[in-house]
């Protein structure tokens, strides 16, 4: 009966993919030939050279994939290529992903990758060179897939020493999200510096009336609370790595911004942030408990869904205050797909055409402001779509200054080194995670917080 | 006199029913509130102070069974993995428990507590190599691969639960069996398994349920053909946000297979409760 | 008929060739694991590592942290199951005609899937300001408590989660073992005028004693290994408050992918595990 259901599904989306597609500019389609989409597609290459392979993508269940998931067999009646699509929790896909890897089971093809573990996968070799693939004029039509049209901070972060190694998919930046009939009653502006960010969470500040000033993540992970730190950390002109390459962690930097981080959620922060994550922001908002909090713009599409949300069309957006050394980064995040090393030769090419296919302009238009479905993508990855007028009118329902913070933030305030791209990353950043916590909850000082998180990160750095 | 007795223990009882109940209601409460949850629409399940007066939806519950966030086919790869670990399980355990509990055997001591120490390795410590093992084999998101895999745990702990109910029983009813000259299989089969029902039913239900609430074997070793439910509540935990309501619905839907096993099991405990009060708990 | 001897050794002996199957393998990987350098972050220094993962570990103070943190929860959960399982159980026994209804409202915690129990725990219910409890708590007007963001709360709270949710297996497990008692002993005992508290200690109590220490040694194994609803509802935070051994372990392991190092806890947990269960196993065979 699944099988059923899902034909029927398919053939749905299938026709309003290609109405999508049609949409954006292209020339409707009458058939559902491999050939017409082929032409849909417009890339001088052989799309069937991989026929008859089957290959297994790991994601995570989020709106972005799972629209990716709906327009599946647009790939597979373009490549006769069979497309699995394996949903894993968020918390065990790297786990798993990594298995495969040192195992050399060769399961999954490609899957969803943090930007932060590809130096941990070059070292290992256990992803491929994507340069070889970019430049062979009979897997890529380079004019037509115009790499550096995605956003030039993702790729770089997905790059080691200059070699790409996996292709973004769907990115964010933290911005600031804040009510603005609030910010208007209060007569206040967005902020510009984090101080003023600070005293604004203070003026709307009103706990006895359910309502807190400001918030950000609070629970503790290399992707949770070291997500936010790292950027406050920029702010106050603070560096990972000192002038001789060594990581250092306890400057005098770091620890004014943990300390700005400490106050500003034990001030304005409901009791119970150090356990919130970016949901719990988006939730609070979205029930008119928070009065801002900075986060992810990706948050907007929930913040945005009338059956959740209360606060529909009182959004605002702008990007990070800036710290006293006049900087702000905000963050740089996409999920990319690399190329498992362990597969044979015709199942990397179809992998690669999997890869070409789901990042390529087309794709990520059909799956954004040309999807059938009722949420469209906010995090594409093009700077083309951006500037794409359809795109910008949708986007600009998410809430005043959407588009222009973004766009802002993507090519202005991103850094990628914001956070300390190593292949021991996992465990620094479980470290300094903990340390912002322990820090925040009282458990240890700011200081001794991160001493402690500097000796353990020294033992790990030196193996 | 005899009237004034039966006042007061009928009202001892009734305080303890009181108690008692009162107890497992609180007990139960978030599981209640569970129910509430799973009736309501999104918008209101955050809000505060908590409502206990609203209007009730399905919404929740059919988004749970039918549409592209179903769980059933999970449901059924969860209950097809369960009932055949627990169906082998019992198999090897009853026969496996009555011997370490009432028989004669060599090295008793010793393979009771292998028995139990197979059982004592972190199940994180098992992932690594029952992924090198499964991959080797090719068992990897395999229905047997994962039967295999819950074995090694459910089977210690079935043979150990069964092994402390056998000793409840008399010494005496195998001497009473070989008495009228029934085979030592007849008499496990005819004499002791029935004595023990209630025991068989409790372990059923527990190695059941261990199967089915498993997630950390479950989410590393399978995942895309065979997909058990506990990654399927996952459906509505995604990345971006938490649907509390449709969360609720599914996870009060994934708990019904094993609740209809309960209540099998629990007529079977029932039985065996009153077997041996009639039989005067196994004395003339 | 054939011997007693054999008899048990053929119904025993399919069980102990599934076990050896399956576990010799893991345990000697394990163990071996342990010895080595397994760093996926640092690929180039893997290697034999001989017993400096072990020293390592016992210099450690976060692994000194988390085994004392191991050996409260793991001896308060216990204790606090067996403890209203029992009392459950005795007063439910008094009353058969309702008993089938406990024992399904009994196993309704344990259904649940802990990864749920975690997550409504951690918001539904404890969140400050948020969630029922605390809507409970101010209203009879003992305040807010931050019951998962302070540590000493955190661990209570963890505890109390657990023990929510595994007492029922107590209580269904001895409650069928004291209903399978003879009853005949205690009508002895009742002519020979004996209170109901001398009943229940010398009678009762030493009947059900091997439940009682297979409860014991199954909730200890399992409050060991639990890991899914502490991390679901605390990933072991704030900062490392609630992080017992097992998930130290898990997060060197996995989240750090030093799994030499996070081997090595594993083999000490399964080596106190097993002393433990040792101890106890030698304590159930005393009959009166």
């Amino acid at each position: 009966m699944k099988k059923i259901i899902n034909r029927k599904r398919r053939k749905f989306l299938k026709q309003s993919m290609l109405t999508g597609l049609a949409i954006s500019s292209f020339p409707s389609i009458l058939t559902f030939s491999s050939d017409a989409l082929a032409a849909a597609y417009g890339a001088n290459i052989n799309w069937r050279q991989a026929e008859g392979s089957e290959i297994t993508v790991g994601l995570i269940p989020a709106g972005y994939f799972k629209n990716l998931e709906a327009i599946k067999s647009t790939f597979e009646d373009l490549t006769g290529v069979k497309l699995n699509i394996e949903m894993t929790p968020p918390g065990e896909i790297r786990n798993k992903a990594m298995l495969d890897f040192s195992k050399k089971t060769g399961i999954w093809a490609t899957n969803a990758t943090d930007p932060m573990f590809y130096y941990l996968y070059e070292a290992n070799g256990w992803v491929d060179r994507l340069d070889e693939y970019l430049e062979n004029p009979k897997l890529t039509d380079k004019k037509w897939f115009d790499y550096n049209d995605i956003q030039a901070g993702w790729r770089g972060t997905t790059s080691v020493k200059g070699i790409p190694y996996g292709i973004p998919f769907d990115g964010e930046a933290t911005c600031q999200i804040y009510r603005k009939d609030l910010y208007a009653k209060a007569g206040i502006k967005p902020a510009e510096t984090l101080d003023e960010y600070l005293s604004n969470a203070q003026k709307i500040h009103d706990p006895n009336n359910r309502l807190w000033g400001a918030a950000v993540r609070g629970m503790k992970g290399a992707g949770q609370n070291m997500y936010i730190y790292p950027s406050i950390l920029a702010g106050y002109g603070g560096k990972w790595f000192n002038s001789s390459g060594k990581m250092t962690v306890d400057t005098p930097e770091a620890n004014a911004a943990l300390d700005y981080y400490v106050k500003l959620q034990k001030t304005v922060a409901p009791s119970g942030v150090s356990n919130w994550n970016w949901p719990d922001l988006a939730d609070a908002f979205g029930q008119g408990t928070l009065g801002s909090y900075i986060d992810a713009n990706s948050t907007a599409s929930v913040i945005n869904d009338s059956t959740k949300s209360t606060v529909v069309g009182k959004i605002g957006y702008a990007r990070w205050p800036k710290g006293p050394s006049g900087k702000r980064v905000c963050s740089i995040w996409n999920w990319s797909f690399p190329i498992n090393a362990a597969l044979n030769k015709k199942d990397k090419i179809a992998t690669w055409l999997f890869i070409q296919w789901a990042t390529s302009k087309e794709t990520q238009a059909a799956t954004s402001y040309a999807f059938s479905g009722a949420y469209k993508r906010v995090g594409v990855n093009r700077n083309s779509i951006w500037k794409n007028n359809e795109f910008q009118s949708l986007m600009s329902n998410m809430g005043d200054n959407f588009v222009d913070t973004s766009i802002k933030s993507y090519n202005e305030d991103t850094d990628a080194d914001w956070r300390p791209r190593t292949a021991q990353w996992p465990a620094v950043g479980g470290e300094m995670a903990t340390a912002i916590q322990a820090a925040l909850v009282g458990e240890k000082s700011i200081k001794d917080a991160l001493k402690d998180a500097q000796a353990k990160i020294d033992k790990i750095m030196m193996g | 006199m005899s009237f004034i007795k039966f006042n007061k223990k009928n009202y001892r009882n009734f305080i303890i029913t009181f108690v008692a109940t009162f107890i497992l209601l609180i007990w139960i409460l978030p599981l209640i509130w569970s129910v509430f949850v799973s009736l309501k629409s999104e918008i209101e399940v955050l809000a505060y102070p908590p409502n206990i007066f609203f209007e009730p939806v399905l919404d929740n519950f059919k988004a749970a069974i039918f549409g592209s966030l179903s769980i059933i086919s999970e449901l059924i790869d969860s209950f097809i993995i369960a009932t055949i670990t627990t169906t082998l399980t019992l198999i090897l355990s009853i026969p496996a428990a009555y011997s370490l509990a009432r028989l004669n055997l060599f090295g008793k001591k010793k393979i009771g507590f292998y028995v139990l120490a197979t059982q004592m390795i972190p199940p994180m410590g098992l992932v690594i190599p029952y992924y090198l093992i499964l991959g080797k084999f090719g068992w990897l998101d395999t229905y047997h691969g994962m039967i295999i895999v819950y074995m090694t745990f459910s089977l210690p702990f079935a043979i150990w639960l069964m092994v402390s109910f056998m000793e409840d029983i008399p010494r005496e009813m195998e001497e009473a069996a070989f008495l009228d000259k029934a085979s030592r299989i007849k008499t496990l089969l005819y004499i002791i398994i029935p004595q023990v029902k209630g025991g068989i039913a409790v372990t059923t239900i527990f190695t059941f349920m261990n199967s089915w609430n498993e997630f950390l074997f479950a989410v590393q070793l399978s995942g895309n053909k065979v997909r058990p439910v506990t990654i399927a509540m996952y459906n509505f935990v995604s990345v971006e946000q938490t649907l509390w309501a449709k969360l609720c619905a599914a996870a009060l839907i994934a708990m019904v297979p094993v609740i209809i096993i309960g209540l099998i099991g629990n007529n079977h405990i029932v039985k065996g409760l009153t077997l041996g009060a009639v039989k005067g708990g196994g004395r003339k | 008929m054939i011997s007693e001897k054999s008899f048990a050794s053929y119904l025993v002996a399919p069980s102990i060739i599934v076990l050896l199957l399956t576990t010799t393998f893991p345990i000697l990987y394990l163990i071996w694991s342990s010895f080595q350098n397994i760093n996926l972050a640092m690929p180039w220094m893997d290697g034999f590592a001989g017993l400096k993962n072990y020293s390592d570990m016992f210099q450690d103070k976060q692994f000194w942290k988390s085994f004392k943190l191991t050996i409260i929860y793991t001896l308060s959960t216990v204790s606090l199951q067996l403890i209203i399982g029992l009392g459950l159980a005795l007063m439910v026994l008094r009353i058969p005609k309702a008993q089938w209804m406990f024992r399904l409202m009994a196993i309704l915690p344990i259904v649940l899937a802990p990864v749920v129990v975690g997550l409504f725990w951690r918001t539904l219910m404890l969140a400050p300001d948020f969630g029922i409890v605390d809507f409970f708590t101010k209203t009879i007007g003992v305040g807010s408590f931050a019951w998962l963001s302070e540590p000493k709360l955190a661990v209570i709270s963890v505890i109390a989660i657990h023990t929510w949710q595994w007492t029922p297996f107590a209580f269904l497990v001895l409650l069928a073992s004291l209903a399978s008692l003879p009853t005949d002993l205690y009508e002895a005992a009742k002519i020979d005028k004996a209170s109901a508290i001398k009943r229940f200690f010398y009678i009762t109590l030493p009947l059900i004693r091997p439940a009682i220490v297979i409860i014991v040694i199954i909730r200890s194994m399992i409050a060991l290994s639990a890991y899914a609803a502490i991390y679901a509802a605390t990933r072991g935070g704030p900062g490392t408050a609630t992080e017992i051994l097992n998930l130290f372990a898990y997060r060197t392991s996995f989240l750090e992918v030093n799994f030499g190092y996070g081997s090595t806890l594993a083999v000490f947990i399964l080596f106190i595990t097993i002393t433990v269960a040792a101890i106890l196993y030698s304590i159930r065979k005393k009959r009166i």
